[in-house]
């Protein structure tokens, strides 16, 4: 059985940069052909990846599963390795369907098209081996190759400050990945057995300075991209200088690698620093939450508003996986998932929206209901998610989150109620700032002013679709949430479980959640951290 | 009768699949599902009509005693985390089922005919069923979450339809606010739900009631927290029952079409606030200071919206200050544990208060034909009089309303205002007083309406009113915004026209319950109260007392007949000037005009205080966080540029003050 596997990961990994590679010598005219090839390569990893997970992934294991290990480049101990458990599967996932959905989004690209689409697929596999890969070198590395075509994206196909943006981007997201080296190899280096596999180094015992620094490290880096206050300030930068499909990509799935990894290193690899940088983590998720939705309101241009709103329903990540409760972790991860379905949505609309009025401030347009109905309706829909409706993927996500924090046993109660509060404020102001949104944009006399062009004046047919390919399985999560949490809930729970094992003194469990107050003798009295004895 | 039971998840799902199927078509094939319109209203009514006969079926085997039934799926899960969906279907299930269904489809009616040559028909009807799908699966929630997911579904269906003239600034505006009020009663409602669960471990309403019985009574957790959970629950209702001081979105939601004010902000969304309190009894009745919170909160309610009532001279704000006022009747009988006494109310109210709205409704419609289609003229019922010769159904039916909602016998108001005081008599004096008070005002304002539609001389063809009218909320709106309006103003007809079939036709059948359904509460009689009574709550068999009800009766009707009477001396028989009235009491007359000013103060202190917050955190966003991270704000500071910002002081200032409410925040977190 084990000879005859078939390499599915590598597969699903390279198929879309190996078919990169012919694309500057296909017969192309206009570019027509090179998108539909784009397209086709990405339909068939997407198949890829929905037939390898379905035969092969149990959701059943937290192990890492179609796991695979090709020594690379033994001198420096690099090796090709491989798997996913239940964190990277459906973020693997989710970046098939928004890489895909964004090359159909990309369909009227008429500038310099064969370098667009081998961009594209380049980004396509990178994301997948970020998440994919098991070994730390390995991860930086694909992390680093990620930067290159969104800079190069953003830079040539952008707006009109495309180069500040794009030189922005890369600088903060390339030297805060300095750090991701830099604590890698501590831990790599550390001890008797040296180690690039992310697995064995999150066995190894470190000392707890170590863990620290290592942690800092992480934090900085990932923070950069979640991204968390005040390392946010590239995004609204980038997201919205951007063009609509890469923004798609940016803020469905490039924001989850900065989640994806905190679990993975500073969660996983990390429990003991976590402990002591947990609560800051929460107060910091907090912080987003508020300030991102204020900037939002503050905002006049609409993809300006949409990304500093993503700065906001980050922070939910942020407090879900500082809670140390299987409800947290669980909703941090569908928050994950729900917001890169949501923001796809909405940052594809408001392209859409663009390509007809050639401006995205707001106070530019108004009254465009009238004009365009359909698209006024699916904006309402990505608002409504955005707002976390129930019924859909949102509300499940941040409901999620905020039993967990309730029902965390390792904070104080004073700083649960606080934290609760602020967060709960949040819930106030995200509405606040999207529906003024929509009333700008939207509703009112049309704005005479307003010259819409081009494309026909409401959605087109590919425009309503790709809005339904997300807002579909934001609707179905919403309306059973199960569907998306059974993929990932053992993995969730054991990762909790080892969060929570570390604490000195085990929670026993009581018939009632008031045993909080019992634990009192190792309780986080707020930014300190629990005390370890 | 068990198959009924099994297949109740219908009733919610069916309005469901109906607007989804519209929506679909609306978006996918536009022209062709507009222009089968006749057709899928049809379908849409259809629906509506099937739930009201499952819904019936249900509510006869309740009377009948069938047991409470109670049906649930695992909906989420995570570690030892389990949340429960599904449907409960007891006694008060099946009253609600029956008044939203009924009021849904009745408004459905009606709806074919005031929509008629709307643009926007088809949609309307998705909108419609939506609404009926959340509204239904709202009241058969058998916890806590379930309520909130359909509570925040209402609201957004709320906000759609508030919306739905999405081309008029003030539905834009009204829309907004409707839904940023309600999350904040929201945000109240999921932090007691956050508190009750890390308290009770649950969200099934009755074993919180008992955990937190037991916890207050061991000790274990603090009275003064139980209440903190009860108020912020009660939050939720605050917002949505519209009691102040979250009420004022509800009479700029009026900007709706009417049958939407009919069903959603009379007859049942509005009084979802008073369904999820009755849901929520067990959990409130232990924390008796939550309750007269709850009480007091509705007393004011009811005086606050029966003053501004009094000035009113748009027909629907008018009716919506009256919805707000009988809300709060309500909530103060939930307040005072006359639990039976509000619910009966709420369904009473749903009826007559449905009924008033579809006939502003069809005076609307019967004026847009002298005035044409601009709701400041349309509206206001200084252009209105003497329409009972040009529609008598609508004003019969209207009649039949007012007498109900100011509590003349027998009609059902009566029956459900009289148990509310009769019981605040006995359990706090001081709110029975506010409450007949308020009686007396309901009777004035009603009439006054009344007089000033439909009696008298008809007034709709005086054009100086009109100009007047014009100017006024031209000015309201700012020069110029009514421009594209003035084309309208003139309609095409001299006279207003009786209403056609389908509108008249849910008037006359709603006439009915409004007024006979009273019937079932009388106080010698109350087979009411024998079906709806509080969970745990044994009926006391008192025998009935004649002298008491003829005296609480007598003084009820006395003050309503006198707010009758002194409507008739000023409106209908002019021996006193409202006007010189107004003039003798200025400040009285201007604190009812202006709504007690809330609006003025909410504007100027969160809608204006929050925006500038917003771009002063955005600059702060700009020029220091981003400067710092960047090191660019050392090298600006250094430049002359800084120097620009520095002298102006307001960027530096503004920053220094976020920066140090951040702070605040941590230190605060941190040392607690």
């Amino acid at each position: 059985m084990e000879s005859v596997q078939i390499p599915w990961l590598t597969a699903i990994t390279l198929l879309p940069l190996l078919a990169a590679l012919p694309i500057p010598i296909i017969p192309d005219k206009e570019g027509k052909t090179v998108r539909w090839y784009a397209l086709y390569v990405a339909l068939a990893d997407l198949a890829l990846m929905v037939y390898g997970f379905w035969e092969n992934y149990s959701v059943k294991s937290h192990q890492f599963q179609l796991a695979e290990t090709y020594s690379w480049m033994p001198q420096l101990g690099l090796s090709w390795s491989l798997g996913v458990d239940g964190l990277s599967m459906p973020l693997i996932f989710l970046s098939g369907l928004i890489t895909t959905l964004a090359i159909l989004a990309s369909w009227k690209v008429n500038h310099k098209p064969r370098l667009y689409y081998f961009l594209v697929l380049v980004l396509y596999s990178a994301q997948i081996g970020v998440f994919a890969a098991q070994d730390i070198l390995l991860f930086f590395l694909m992390w680093e190759i990620e930067l290159v075509p969104v800079y190069l994206l953003i830079s040539i196909w952008g707006g009109k400050k495309r180069l500040y943006a794009a030189t922005k981007f890369i600088l903060y997201t390339a030297l805060a990945s300095i750090f991701i080296l830099v604590s890698g190899l501590a831990l790599a280096f550390y001890g008797d057995n040296f180690t690039f596999n992310i697995a064995e180094l999150g066995m190894k015992d470190y000392p707890l300075a170590l863990e620290l620094l290592a942690y800092v490290g992480f934090l900085i880096a990932f923070g950069v991209k979640l991204p968390i206050f005040p390392l946010h300030t590239w995004l609204p930068d980038a997201h919205s200088q951007a063009s609509a499909p890469i923004s798609m990509i940016l803020a469905g799935v490039l924001l989850k690698m900065g989640g994806y990894a905190l679990i993975r290193f500073n969660i996983e690899t990390l429990p003991h620093a976590h402990i002591k940088f947990a609560p800051l983590l929460v107060a910091l998720g907090v912080i987003n939450i508020i300030y991102g939705a204020f900037t939002a309101f503050g905002q006049t241009n609409l993809k300006r508003r949409l990304a500093s709103s993503s700065i906001s329903h980050m922070g939910f990540v942020l407090i879900g996986i500082a809670s140390f409760t299987d409800l947290g972790m669980n909703g941090a991860v569908l928050q994950m998932i729900s917001h890169g379905l949501i923001a796809a949505a909405l940052f594809f609309l408001s392209g859409t929206a663009y390509d007809r009025t050639h401006t995205l401030m707001m106070d530019e347009m108004g009254g465009m209901a009238q004009k365009m109905p359909k698209t006024f309706a699916l904006f309402t829909a990505g608002s409504m998610a955005s707002l976390a409706l129930p019924g859909m993927s949102g509300f499940v996500g941040e409901l999620s989150i905020f039993l967990g924090i309730a029902t965390s046993d390792v904070y104080s109660q004073t700083f649960k109620v606080g934290i609760i509060f602020l967060t709960s404020v949040g819930l106030i102001l995200t509405p606040i700032y999207l529906l003024s949104m929509l009333r700008e944009v939207f509703y009112g006399e049309a704005n005479t002013k307003l010259k819409l062009e081009g494309f026909g004046i409401d959605a087109q047919p590919r425009e309503i679709f790709i809005t339904a390919c997300l807002l579909i399985p934001i609707i179905g999560i919403g309306l059973y949430p199960k569907v998306a949490t059974n993929t990932y809930d053992v993995k969730t729970i054991q990762v909790a479980e080892k969060m929570r094992s570390v604490f000195p003194v085990i929670v026993e469990k009581q018939e009632n959640n008031l045993n909080a107050s019992l634990l009192s003798t190792w309780q986080s009295p707020g930014l300190i951290a629990p005390k370890i004895k | 009768m068990e198959l009924l039971y099994q297949y109740a998840w219908l009733i919610p799902v069916l309005p469901l699949l109906g607007a989804t199927f519209l929506g679909i078509g609306l978006i996918s094939l536009n022209k062709a599902t507009n222009s089968l319109r006749k057709t899928l209203s049809f379908f849409i009514v259809f629906i509506a009509g099937t739930a009201m006969v499952l819904s019936f079926g249900i509510f006869w085997s309740q009377i009948h005693g069938h047991e409470t039934y109670t049906r649930t799926i695992e909906w989420a899960s995570a570690g030892d985390f389990h949340l429960q969906m599904g449907y409960i279907i007891d006694n008060l299930t099946s009253l609600m089922l029956v008044v939203v269904t009924t009021v849904a489809f009745l408004v459905m009616i009606y709806t074919d005919g005031y929509m008629a040559h709307d643009p926007g028909y088809v949609r309307f009807y998705a909108y419609l069923s939506i609404f009926s799908s959340s509204m239904l699966g709202l009241v058969i929630s058998p916890n806590l979450v379930q309520i909130y997911i359909f509570w925040e579904l209402v609201g957004m269906c709320s906000y759609l339809l508030v919306g739905f003239w999405y081309e008029r600034k003030a539905a834009a505006e009204a829309c907004q606010k409707a839904f940023v009020t309600n999350r904040v009663g929201d945000f109240g409602l999921l932090l007691g739900m956050l508190g009750l669960y890390w308290a009770t471990g649950s969200f099934d309403f009755g074993i919180i009631g008992e955990r937190l019985q037991e916890l207050t009574a061991s000790g274990a957790l603090s009275a003064g927290l139980a209440t903190l959970f009860a108020i912020l629950v009660f939050l939720g209702p605050v917002a949505k029952s519209a009691q102040v001081p979250l009420h004022v979105w509800l009479p700029d939601a009026m900007e709706g079409p009417t049958p939407i004010s009919a069903l959603i902000h009379a007859a049942t969304m509005v009084a979802a606030g008073v369904f999820l309190i009755a849901r929520m009894y067990p959990i409130l009745e232990s924390v008796p200071i939550a309750m007269t919170i709850i009480a007091c909160t509705g007393a004011v309610t009811a005086f606050t919206g029966a003053t501004i009532a009094l000035t009113q001279n748009d027909i629907k704000k008018g009716l919506a200050y009256s919805t707000m006022s009988q809300l709060g009747y309500m909530v103060m009988a939930m307040g005072l544990g006359s639990y039976s006494a509000g619910l009966f109310h709420l369904m009473t109210h749903a009826y007559f208060k449905a009924m008033l709205f579809l006939c502003s409704g069809s005076v609307i419609h019967g004026m847009e034909a002298v005035v044409g289609h601009n709701p400041v003229l349309a509206q206001d019922m200084r252009l209105m009089g003497g329409l009972r010769k040009y529609m008598p159904v609508t004003a019969y039916t209207f009649l039949i309303g007012n007498l109900a909602i100011c509590g003349i016998f027998p009609f059902s108001g009566f029956w459900s205002k009289d148990e509310i005081l009769g019981q605040a008599f006995q359990a706090n004096p001081v709110l029975w007083f506010v409450g007949w008070l308020t009686a007396g005002l309901t009777a004035f304002y009603m009439f006054r309406m009344y007089f000033m539609t439909f009696e008298g001389e008809f007034r709709g063809n005086d054009t100086e009113i009109r100009q007047q009218l014009l100017t006024a909320s031209g000015v309201a709106f700012g020069p110029g915004a009514m421009d594209s309006k003035e084309a309208e103003t003139h309609g095409h007809s001299d006279s207003p026209h009786e209403s056609p079939l389908n509108m008249a036709l849910p008037l006359v059948l709603l006439a009915i319950p409004s007024f006979a359904v009273g019937l079932v509460g009388m106080p010698w009689s109350n087979y009411f109260e024998e079906f709806i009574h509080a969970p745990g709550a044994i009926i006391s068999e008192e025998p009935f007392e004649l002298n008491e009800f003829l005296i609480m009766a007598g003084l009820s009707i006395a003050i309503a007949v006198t707010g009758i009477i002194v409507a008739t001396l000023m409106y209908r028989l002019k021996k006193i000037d409202p006007n010189a009235l107004a003039k003798k009491y200025p400040t009285l007359y201007q604190l009812s005009l202006n709504k007690w000013y809330f609006d003025d103060i909410y504007d100027k202190f969160f809608v204006v205080g929050s925006r500038r917050l917003a771009r002063q955190i955005m600059e702060v966003d700009y020029r220091v966080v981003d400067g710092a991270v960047n090191l660019t704000g050392l090298a600006t500071l250094l430049s002359g540029e800084g120097l620009k910002y520095l002298e102006t002081g307001r960027a530096q200032f503004y920053a220094l003050i976020v920066f140090a409410a951040v702070l605040g925040f941590v230190l605060v977190f941190s040392v607690t």
